[in-house]
Order: structure tokens, then C-alpha cells, then sequence
């Protein structure tokens, strides 16, 4: 019952979209848009006059809604890179008016005609040093669980990263891990899978490793750096890290297009990108950012860690999205 | 569809006046038929014309299973929350009036307490290193955590709290129809507590029973936080299937037709609920 009340509030709540001098921006909550909403919304919307509002989190299903329905309510969304790929060639986003949006420092590598990068990150091996003996220094060691008993926490959903670190584990090369074995991957899997508790956002995984209720895990580097800030006593190898960006775009039909831009403009400048990575230990995608940030802050970056880093392959990904994630959540409900 | 059913049993028969309930009709309309009926348009008409959606989720074995996951729980759910909410519901309707006011309140309040904090409090209590592993382990009972979450128990545990006072509201007031004379009569003619309660108060009390096992059971097939927060991915419940169809696989079509395969269970149970409720009525009537 309470479900279907929120939900016809949420239907009612998202009629009143934003107004023009405003803007709805929606991430992933959590800390990630706490920094965010410090360093990028509230500098902007005191340079700008545009306010930005908060929403969250990000949904694909509902962004592909709203562009159908032709009622979209989001401007700029914080977006997973493979799916703004893929949402591209299904016509889910506007094109980037690369006018209102200087290009010419931001990483080429997270940006294309549809989205721009919001910021990088490495999944990075994590654990709680009171539940774990001993440092586990590879994603095999995630796999032994003679040598590493305990709870193990993985990302839920479809997305790139687990598969890649099961073939690993498993001895692929990092150079061989394209097209991805998937039954390779997933037998590989099958030998852990009792021991897996599974995290859906954020704000779980941290809960799960700082409170010992999975000994260890796969997380993304800027919840392992909040929770090292918070003094929880975790440790994180960043052996074989594996890295993947989020990007920002803007769905198609957007209400403030043009207010979207000028956001998008401020959220990849250089002065932008340097804040948001001392807040949240997450690397910039602008090239020029690192001029303005802490050298105590950058060599905690993911592009201090480049040995070892695989670079998770985003196209491959955006191709075969729909095939792999039907395989996946058909084992994990076996 | 809980609101319907809620509706359902406050006014299962149209009173005079229709008149007078044409806003409410038009509402009803609008916010509930229409998409379910848009929903059912999606199902054959997304990605194609056609009943391929269908035949895919009746074909594909990780669907079946989760259909018996789905219909597994919901009968777990029902079975554990008669078993604890029948004793509950004894009790207030036999205890004076003011204590069972007082009482009656304290199971409503939980009922105005968000889902989602009730169901992340069961995983503070639940989880490994939660209050009551951590309390049995203390206390030496214990060597191992218990898997109390992420599993069916964590899911059983969870919704047979939130479904609780679906049970007992309806059974209190049949229990409070039962004349306790009928028990006396039991005692005097040499019934012993047991007996009077097998051949006296159970079968009395059977329509309260069926009606609000009806209830949890339907309220639980449609049931998404709760599993979604204490269940694992090996026992996932359709509603959250079909959030991933919708949320990861963007594949409306399959979605809809997955809903709509859960809308038509719930609806027949329904039916069966209303004559059950009806007969309850003309029975109470009599």
C-alpha cells in the first residue's frame, strides 16, 4: 500500500519539472553526489543564477520512460559509461553542444558526441582488517576461500567488472580478457558463489566491509577513500585495479537543454573536476585538473595507480550489454 | 493492487448513490486502470506485435523458478503469520477493552512506520555481525554466525512482521464474534482446552483465517523491498525481476508481461477472497 502511495507521489512529485532557471540534476546519492553537489551545483548555481536541483538515484529504466513518454524531468544525468554508449544509438540522449562545453582538455577517452566524463574510477579490492588475517593481493585471493574464508561482497548488477575479475582470477591475461569467456567467467563464479553478498549501491558496500559483514570485496575507490577518511579500518589493494567512467548526458528532451550545458561546462573544468576528486577520490577527466589539486590528493587517484590497471573495454561492454545481462541475473538466480 | 485490495474489503458490494462516487470512480480510472491497461498494450506490442513476451518468460527455466520462489515465500510468509498472529488476535479479543485499545495502537503504529526503516532495522538485527548473532555468540549459544539474511529466513522473517497486523485485524474481529459461551459449553461438556480449541474455536474462526491469509498471501506475491533488502539473488521474488527487466535490461515489453502474469494471479486470488469474505458476512449475518 505505502508502495503505491510513494509511487504516485513520486508521479506527482515529478510533474513539476524544473523551471527555466533551474536545472534537475540526478546521480547515485550517497557521498559521490554529496561532492557532487559541493563542488560542482552550488558553485555553479552561485556563478550562474541556476539553481540546481538534487534527484536520485539514477535509474535507467526510468530515464528511458521519460524519453519515451516525452516528458523528461532530468536534465543532466550521472550515467554509467557502457550505458551511454549503448543509450546513444537507441536516440535516449542529445548531443553535447560542444559550443557551450570547452572539449579541448577533457579526456578523450570518456568523452563522445553524447556524453562528456564525470569522472573516473577503479574497482579496487577492499577489506576489513579486523575480519581478514593476512592482505589478500590479488582478485584471486577473493576466489580462495581456504586462504581467505569469509563473506565476499560483489556488485549486483550487470556492469562491467565482476566477469572481468572472475576470468582473472581464473588466469586470464589481462591483455586476453576481450570478447569476455562468459562461461569461463561464471563457472569460475559457481565455486563462490555461496560465500557472495551482494551490493546494489554505494552506501551498502561501505556498510558491508566497514561492519565485518563481508570480510572483503570488490568497491569502487571513492567509497574505500570515504570510508578511510570516516577511520574505518579497511585495507585496499590496488593490484589489477580495474577502471570504467561515469559520464554525464543529457536525455533527449530535456527541458533545459541550454541550462544542462553551461552545468556541464563548469561540472568538466578544470577547477570543477579538482574539487570534486579532493572530495571524492575519484579521478578528473579534465587534463588540466590536477594542476589545481594537493599532491597528497592525487597520488591517491586511480592515475596513481597505473601499473597493473586494466581498462575496462566500455564499447565491448555497450555492445553486448542486453546478452550479458540476461546470462547474468539468470545464474544469479539459480 | 494492495490498495485495491484494501478497498475491496471495506466496500465489496456498490452502495446506493453512485452518483455521489463518480470523482472517486474517475480517479480510479485514471491512476489505476489506465496503466494497468497501458501496461498490458506494452506486453504485446513491445518490441513487436505479438505474444512473444509471453511465451519467453513461460519457456525460460530462470523465470520458472522464480515464479515458485515467488509463490514459495508468499505461502511461507502466510502459514508463519497465521501461526503467530492467531495467539496475538486470541489475546486482544479477550482482554478487556482499555488494555486491548493500548495494544491494538502499538500494532498500528508499526504499520505508520516506513517500510524501508522497518526493513533495514530487521537487517541491523538480522545480519552476521547484527544484535542477535552477536547476542547468541556472546552468550556462547552459538560458534557461528547464523545465516539469518539474505536467504528465504531473512525474507520470511521480514514480511511476516510487515504482514502481521494484515492478519490480525481481521481475525480480531472474528474472534470477537465468536460467542466465548460456545467454549464454556465446550468445557462443561468435558472438552479439554485442546479439543475445545480443534472442534470449537478453530472452525469458527476459519473465515477470519482465510481472509486474512488470503490477504498476506496476495500482498506478498507483489511484495519488492523487503525481499529485495533480506533476500538473496538465488530466492528473488518477481516484482524484483521485474525491476530489473525495467531498470537494467531497459526491456519493457518482457516487464509488463511479467507484471501482468502477477496481476492476473493476484486478481483471481482476489475473487476467491471476496466470495470467502462474502460468505464470512452471510454467515455472520445469520
Amino acid at each position: 500500500m505505502k508502495l503505491i502511495f510513494a509511487g504516485v507521489l513520486a508521479g506527482l512529485m515529478a510533474t513539476t519539472a524544473a523551471k527555466a532557471d533551474e536545472i534537475v540534476f540526478t546521480s547515485w546519492g550517497g557521498t559521490t553526489q554529496e561532492a557532487q553537489t559541493k563542488s560542482w551545483a552550488e558553485p555553479f548555481a552561485a556563478s550562474s543564477g541556476i539553481k540546481v536541483l538534487q534527484d536520485g538515484p539514477t535509474d535507467y529504466g526510468k530515464l528511458k520512460a521519460m524519453v519515451d513518454a516525452k516528458n523528461v524531468t532530468w536534465d543532466v544525468v550521472d550515467v554509467e559509461m557502457d550505458f551511454a554508449i549503448k543509450a546513444a544509438k537507441d536516440g535516449l540522449l542529445e548531443p553535447i553542444d560542444f559550443a557551450a562545453v570547452p572539449k579541448a582538455d577533457l579526456d578523450p577517452r570518456f568523452s563522445n558526441e553524447n556524453a562528456v566524463g564525470s569522472f573516473y574510477y577503479s574497482f579496487v579490492l577492499a577489506w576489513n582488517k579486523g575480519a581478514v588475517t593476512g592482505e589478500p593481493a590479488s582478485w584471486a585471493d577473493m576466489f580462495d576461500t581456504k586462504k581467505f574464508p569469509g563473506k565476499r561482497t560483489f556488485y549486483k548488477w550487470s556492469a562491467p567488472g565482476v566477469i572481468e575479475i572472475a576470468l582473472l582470477a581464473d588466469g586470464v591475461p589481462a591483455d586476453k580478457l576481450y570478447p569476455l569467456d562468459l562461461d569461463r567467467a561464471f563457472k569460475k563464479l559457481d565455486t563462490i558463489k555461496s560465500d557472495i553478498v551482494w551490493w546494489g549501491g554505494g552506501a551498502e558496500s561501505q556498510q558491508l566491509i566497514a561492519s565485518g559483514e563481508a570480510a572483503f570485496g570488490q568497491l569502487w575507490n571513492g567509497r574505500v577513500f570515504a570510508l578511510e577518511k570516516d577511520g574505518a579500518d579497511v585495507g585496499v589493494s590496488w593490484n589489477q585495479n580495474l577502471t570504467a567512467a561515469d559520464v554525464l548526458v543529457v536525455p533527449k528532451g530535456a527541458k533545459n537543454k541550454d541550462a544542462a550545458m553551461k552545468f556541464l561546462a563548469a561540472a568538466t573544468s578544470p577547477t570543477g573536476q579538482a574539487k570534486f576528486a579532493e572530495a571524492s577520490g575519484y579521478a578528473p577527466i579534465n587534463t588540466k585538473a590536477k594542476a589545481e589539486m594537493l599532491a597528497d590528493v592525487v597520488k591517491g587517484l586511480p592515475d596513481a595507480h597505473v601499473e597493473g590497471q586494466i581498462n575496462l573495454d566500455m564499447n565491448y561492454w555497450a555492445e553486448h550489454r542486453d546478452e550479458i545481462a540476461t546470462r547474468w541475473y539468470a545464474w544469479q538466480a539459480k | 493492487m494492495s490498495v485495491e485490495v484494501q478497498q475491496g474489503i471495506a466496500t465489496p458490494r456498490i452502495p446506493a448513490g453512485l452518483g455521489g462516487l463518480l470523482p472517486a470512480l474517475i480517479l480510479i480510472g485514471l491512476f489505476f486502470v489506465v496503466p494497468v491497461l497501458a501496461l498490458l498494450l506494452r506486453s504485446v506490442t513491445d518490441p513487436a506485435l505479438g505474444l512473444q513476451n509471453y511465451a519467453a518468460l513461460l519457456g525460460d527455466g530462470t523465470y520458472a523458478r522464480v515464479f515458485f520462489n515467488t509463490f514459495l515465500v508468499a505461502a511461507v510468509v502466510t502459514i508463519v503469520t497465521v501461526l503467530v498472529a492467531f495467539p496475538i488476535a486470541w489475546m486482544l479479543a479477550i482482554m478487556p477493552q482499555a488494555l486491548a485499545s493500548i495494544l491494538f495502537g502499538i500494532i498500528i503504529l508499526s504499520m505508520w512506520t516506513n517500510l524501508l526503516t522497518r526493513t533495514y532495522a530487521w537487517m541491523v538485527l538480522l545480519q552476521r555481525t547484527g544484535v542477535i548473532n552477536r547476542g547468541l555468540m556472546a552468550a556462547g549459544i552459538i560458534d557461528q554466525p547464523l545465516p539469518l539474511i539474505n536467504n528465504l529466513t531473512g525474507v520470511s522473517i521480514g514480511m511476516v512482521y510487515i504482514m502481521l497486523p494484515f492478519m490480525i485485524l481481521p481475525l480480531v474481529g472474528t474472534l470477537r464474534a465468536i460467542d466465548p459461551m460456545t467454549l464454556r459449553a465446550a468445557a462443561l461438556c468435558g472438552a479439554s482446552p485442546l479439543a475445545a480449541f480443534r472442534r470449537i474455536l478453530l472452525p469458527l474462526s476459519l473465515p477470519g483465517i482465510a481472509a486474512g491469509g488470503l490477504m498476506v498471501f496476495v500482498m506478498s506475491l507483489g511484495y519488492f523491498v523487503t525481499p529485495a533488502l533480506l533476500g538473496g539473488t538465488s530466492n528473488m521474488m518477481l516484482a524484483e525481476m521485474v525491476a530489473q527487466m525495467i531498470q537494467s535490461l531497459l526491456n519493457w515489453g518482457l516487464g509488463s508481461a511479467a507484471a501482468f502474469i502477477l496481476l492476473v494471479v493476484t486478481m483471481a486470488l482476489y475473487a476467491l477472497q471476496l466470495r470467502l469474505v462474502g460468505s464470512k458476512r452471510a454467515a455472520g449475518g445469520a
